[in-house]
């Protein structure tokens, strides 16, 4: 169906796609697999018409896409359904559909178009309600609207760009399902994932970039994920996890009866009470938007809650700010390293001084001693093995990977108490991945207490000793690793289970 | 070398507006050129001109770096002035060189206070620093008025304005035959004062992390209202600075409307200057003598001054293209 051809694109002087060969036959999931600039979305972007190739040929259905738009694209079949949805979220599901749709002529008719949404609702098994706004949609349904956009337009072709990052488990199932039935009448899939076990399962074949070039095309019946890891990185990064048993010690973070409110009144939090202790690693899963920002703004004293308190080595820091409990020894990851972990903007110097640049060694009287904040960059740059120039490189030239090392090397120097790291791996390949779940563990070796925020129960599975599981801002499971189970855990997050936390898994809170 | 680009373009642009005039634009910009630098009297006059366009664009300045928009430099020079006024008209028998200090210090507080009423407003009500500045221009510039009609105007005078300062307030002459004063001399210093704490010291590092990204700054314990709160008082501080030095080195009288165009002038170049402390002196400086070279250049060859307003906003809009153009790699 579609046939890509020494597909080269340079940018200046990195060349991002060099002579990429990519065919999608009719009826098949092609799964596209690749680090971080890879040139995985490069590829795309040329596919969909929204940069041009430097040399190369396109040919959908036999037919040559040459300087063409992303309109040629959509027009000719081509559906692409990105990470972040582009619905109107104020509007209905139906208005959504019809909004840029050709087809729906001079006069807009609703009825017939929402008609057309409930048939291809009921073949899909979508469970769409036509007239439903968007905004009150759960993240996978407002997909599911993407989905049927496309299909309606009469897409033979659909790339999804990480479909599945911000799904529960159930949803991330009927995801899957719905695509084969795309698949069985003869459309054809691009699926782009960083998720090896989701590219195994649901993809035909699969085609993995690295530095712009096409490494491998394999068919899945055929290979492992280690055998695909192997490929995207290079070389072996599935050498097992050290993660050594040892008896924990005492409390280090204590979260009793946090209750938060938005500013709208709406409660975030609702009574979460839990500790991690010295050299332990708790997980906390769910599907995004369930509390997890809000919980660890309030732990590292951003926001305050409405009641509650939170304790760092037995000291109530409720009352202080970001200072005072970063003095207490708390260390945060944030979610979004390019707005919140870094000021991209700034060099790699003032980037690892971020947090620390008003006290000294880095503050000398009423200055800032430059000559030492570069020191220090130079240590952490070495410590840290983070890829750059030097200390005075712009943040914003980093990959992800060493962005987000440069965020560790600031929060794990100083051996803090307690880490809380919301969603430290997210849009990192494996090699990044794997770099920071291996400093995560070697805190929680040395006696450091870990709050892991994440989406991804694999990943939870690899780093904590407890899960938890958020649903609305309620802590709606608690388990010892080795009694996790994981078709369970993903009921939880779906609200779908709840169940009395594990009696030796929650200890310690204290009564208000 | 963009900003020199754009005044190239602006002065060429401006060159044919001239020649459709009916007017020799070579002979224009000559008669320009000579009025802005022709000798040591024309260069103090643009001097004199510069100093509270540079004071004031590096308040603004250091306001957009910290993304604070303060537009209320007009209002805060007013009060300036007038504190300034009212001081050296109250204490008249105070010795000559503590005079000048403590009406100048007592414009800066002035100007102080009027900035922290707009941050105040912010940070408490909720109204942004854009329209409490702007607003708070037109009262600031009123409150002069009022004031000249009333307590500190000149009886009979028939214009309203103060009477004349004692001498012993006069800001000195740096420069003799001419009468460039000392107000150049404190623009220089708050030149590299701005500089060093922009780049040297934990506030400029808290203005820059907080310009470039809130939640960063949060995430990094920086506090976004203490800072809006010091860079604006900072701003009105250098603002109500060059209000009164304009009074006390330049008119030797508070007159009405005396602010008039500086706060939105300074807005222009404080963006002329890239937001940096070192090159706003020369945007500062570009100004100034372009308006000095303006009235020679309008009796010379009878080339109308507005056209000089042409030339800044013609160099604006060219700057502000560039920089649109190049999308922002500047560091912060």
């Amino acid at each position: 169906m579609l046939r890509m051809q020494r597909i080269s694109k340079s940018f200046g002087s990195v060349h991002a796609n060099r002579a990429i060969d990519f065919d999608v036959p009719a009826g098949r999931i092609v799964g596209l697999l690749g680090e971080n600039g890879s040139g995985k979305t490069t590829l795309m972007n040329i596919l969909f018409g929204i940069v041009g190739p430097d040399a190369g040929l396109i040919e959908f259905k036999g037919r040559a896409l040459r300087g063409h738009s992303p309109r040629d694209a959509i027009a000719a079949g081509i559906g692409m359904i990105h990470q972040h949805f582009t619905l109107v979220p104020a509007m209905t599901v139906t208005e959504n559909v019809m909004l840029g749709w050709e087809a729906t002529g001079w006069w807009l008719r609703p009825t017939a178009i929402a008609q057309r949404i409930r048939d291809a609702s009921s073949a899909y098994h979508l469970g769409l309600d036509p007239d439903a706004r968007v905004e009150l949609l759960s993240l996978g349904t407002q997909q599911r609207v993407e989905i049927v956009k496309a299909a309606l337009r009469g897409v033979e072709l659909l790339v999804l760009d990480e479909p599945t990052s911000s799904l529960s488990p159930p949803e991330v199932a009927g995801l899957l399902g719905i695509l084969r039935r795309l698949r069985d009448e003869g459309r054809s899939v691009i699926f782009i994932s960083h998720k090896l076990g989701e590219v195994l399962e649901i993809c035909d074949e699969v085609v993995v970039l690295r530095d712009g070039q096409v490494v491998g095309r394999v068919e899945t019946t055929g290979v492992d994920r280690h055998e695909l890891a192997r490929l995207m990185v290079g070389r072996d990064v599935s050498s097992p996890i050290d993660r050594v048993t040892h008896s924990t010690g005492s409390e280090r973070l204590v979260v009793a009866h946090l209750l938060a409110r938005d500013a709208l009144g709406i409660e975030r939090l609702r009574d979460l009470s839990f500790s991690v202790r010295a050299g332990e690693v708790l997980a906390l899963v769910g599907v995004d938007g369930n509390g997890q920002a809000e919980l660890a703004r309030v732990i590292v004293g951003i926001d305050r809650p409405t009641s509650g308190s939170v304790f760092v080595d037995g000291a109530d820091v409720t009352a202080g700010g970001v200072a005072a409990r970063r003095a207490a020894g708390l260390a945060h990851v944030p979610a979004d390293r390019a707005t919140t972990g870094l000021v991209t903007d700034m060099t790699i110097a003032e980037n690892l001084a971020l947090r620390s640049f008003d006290e000294p060694p880095l503050r000398h009287g009423p200055w800032l001693d430059a000559a030492a904040m570069t020191e220090l960059a130079r240590e952490r740059i070495a410590e840290f093995e983070i890829r750059a120039p030097g200390p005075t490189s712009i943040a914003r030239a980093l990959s992800g990977g060493n962005q987000q090392k440069i965020v560790l090397a600031r929060e794990l120097a100083g051996r803090p108490s307690v880490l809380v790291a919301e969603q430290p791996t997210r849009g990192l390949d494996p090699a990044a991945t794997r770099f920071v779940i291996d400093q995560v563990l070697a805190l929680r070796a040395a006696g450091g207490a870990v709050l892991y925020i994440t989406t991804e129960l694999e990943e939870a599975l690899l780093v904590a000793d407890r899960i938890g599981v958020l649903y609305q801002g309620r802590l709606v499971g608690l388990l010892r690793r080795e009694r996790v189970d994981l078709a369970r855990l993903g009921l939880m997050m779906a609200g779908a289970l709840e169940e009395p936390s594990d009696a030796a898994a929650l200890y310690g809170v204290p009564t208000p | 070398m963009r900003p020199v680009l754009a005044v190239a373009l602006a002065l060429a642009m401006t060159a044919l507006l001239i020649a459709a005039a009916g007017k020799n634009p070579l002979l224009a910009y000559a008669a320009l050129g000579r009025g802005a630098l022709g000798s040591w009297d024309r260069i103090g006059v643009g001097l004199n001109k510069a100093t509270p366009y540079v004071l004031t664009g590096i308040g603004v300045a250091l306001c957009f770096r910290a993304r604070v928009i303060n537009i209320g430099g007009e209002g805060q020079i007013a009060l300036g002035g007038l504190a300034a006024t009212w001081i050296a008209l109250t204490f008249p028998q105070a010795p000559p060189v503590v005079l000048p200090l403590l009406a100048l210090t007592a414009g800066a507080l002035a100007g102080t206070g009027w900035a922290a009423l707009a941050a105040a407003i912010r940070l408490h009500r909720g109204v942004h620093e854009v329209l409490g500045t702007l607003l708070l221009n037109f009262v600031g510039v009123l409150i002069v008025s009022e004031a000249l009609q009333g307590a500190l105007g000149e009886p009979g005078a028939g214009f309203p304005q103060s009477p004349l300062l004692p001498r012993a307030s006069w800001l000195p002459r740096v420069l003799s035959g001419s009468d460039l004063h000392a107000g150049i001399l404190i623009a220089l210093i708050v030149v590299v004062a701005a500089h060093a704490l922009l780049w040297r010291t934990p506030f400029g590092f808290r203005m820059r992390v907080l310009g470039a990204s809130v939640p960063a700054a949060v995430y990094a314990g920086i506090s976004p209202p203490g800072v809006l709160l010091g860079v604006m008082s900072l701003a009105g501080a250098l603002a109500g600075l060059a209000g009164a030095i304009e009074v006390l080195g330049v008119h030797y009288r508070l007159i009405d409307g005396f602010s008039h165009g500086f706060g939105f002038n300074a807005v222009a170049i404080a963006l002329l200057g890239a937001l940096n402390p070192i090159t706003v002196l020369p945007a500062g400086l570009f100004f100034g003598f372009l308006e000095t070279g303006a009235l020679a250049m309008q009796r010379a060859v009878g080339v109308p001054t507005p056209l000089v307003a042409v030339i800044q906003g013609l160099t604006m809009i060219f700057i502000l293209s560039a920089m649109g153009l190049s999308a922002r790699r500047s560091k912060v």
